[in-house]
């Protein structure tokens, strides 16, 4: 029996928030990212038979995504291949700018920056999965999504106490959790 | 937190219930003001006041998105329809 079994009926309620929030840092488009999500589950149906649940059913999505995605790349960059203009530096006219060209650019700085907050999403994500299914739903309807308390009362069929009860819930836990994982 | 640290009729529960409204902006005047009376006071409350407000930050700073409930339901729908014909056939 393997460790972990395949549950594609729930891919949608755990997975999609992460898997999206994973490709929209690499891609930075959502329409883009809701295709390769879709392509994603859909190639995770047609392989499931091969998946040897030694891995968590996350992680092997995840894998599925990353092909799909440097996929992506591949497309677009054939496409736009046949209208690449190629920059010669060896032209006389130019002759040394090229080195003022390859310096570093400061502004890549905070390039790099946006990705750990990206990653800091992600680690966020994973604390979230650790509290129970229904109340991370909540929080994050609450807290992402920054819903009124109405609008979720109403939603999920609860009073605003038991709300507060259970965003203060969350918040404990995702706080612990962070503390642990992210500092 | 227990009732036993009851400061100006204003347990440490309910302040802990405060500092999560106002971390959405959703205290009022009078709870303002109550938690941070309470706060000036309670030292466990203040830590896990900068502890909450903290968190508000890291979520704050990580432009976390959920996705769109509609495609959501979009990719329910296929799986469930493509998972019963793969396990049919």
């Amino acid at each position: 029996m393997p460790a972990n079994t395949l549950d594609p009926n729930k891919w949608v309620d755990r997975y999609s928030d992460y898997l999206f929030n994973y490709t929209i840092v690499r891609v930075n488009d959502r329409e883009v990212a809701n295709d390769l999500i879709s392509e994603t589950y859909m190639a995770g149906l047609k392989s499931a038979k091969n998946f040897k649940g030694e891995a968590s059913e996350r992680t092997w999505l995840i894998s599925i995504l990353k092909r799909k995605i440097i996929d992506y790349y591949r497309r677009i960059n054939s496409r736009k291949g046949k209208a690449e203009v190629k920059i010669n530096y060896s032209d006389d006219y130019n002759e040394g700018e090229w080195l003022e060209e390859q310096v570093s650019d400061q502004f890549d700085k905070t390039a790099e920056d946006e990705m750990e907050n990206n990653e800091l999403g992600l680690a966020i994500l994973d604390c979230l999965d650790s509290i129970n299914e229904k109340h991370a739903e909540i929080f994050k309807r609450k807290t992402i999504d920054g819903a009124d308390t109405e609008a979720i009362c109403n939603e999920f069929n609860i009073t605003p106490s038991n709300l507060w009860v259970i965003i203060h819930r969350a918040r404990t836990a995702l706080a612990a959790c962070m503390e642990k994982n992210w500092f | 937190m227990s009732d036993k640290n009851k400061i100006l009729f204003f347990d440490c529960s309910e302040a802990a219930t405060c500092c999560d409204k106002a971390q959405y902006a959703e205290a009022n005047f009078f709870e303002k003001i109550k938690l941070t009376i309470h706060l000036a006071l309670c030292k466990t409350c203040r830590k896990f006041s900068a502890r909450n407000t903290k968190l508000t930050g890291l979520i704050k700073d990580s432009n976390l998105e959920t996705c769109p409930e509609e495609k959501k339901k979009e990719w329910r729908e296929t799986i469930q329809k493509e998972y019963s014909e793969e396990k049919s056939s």
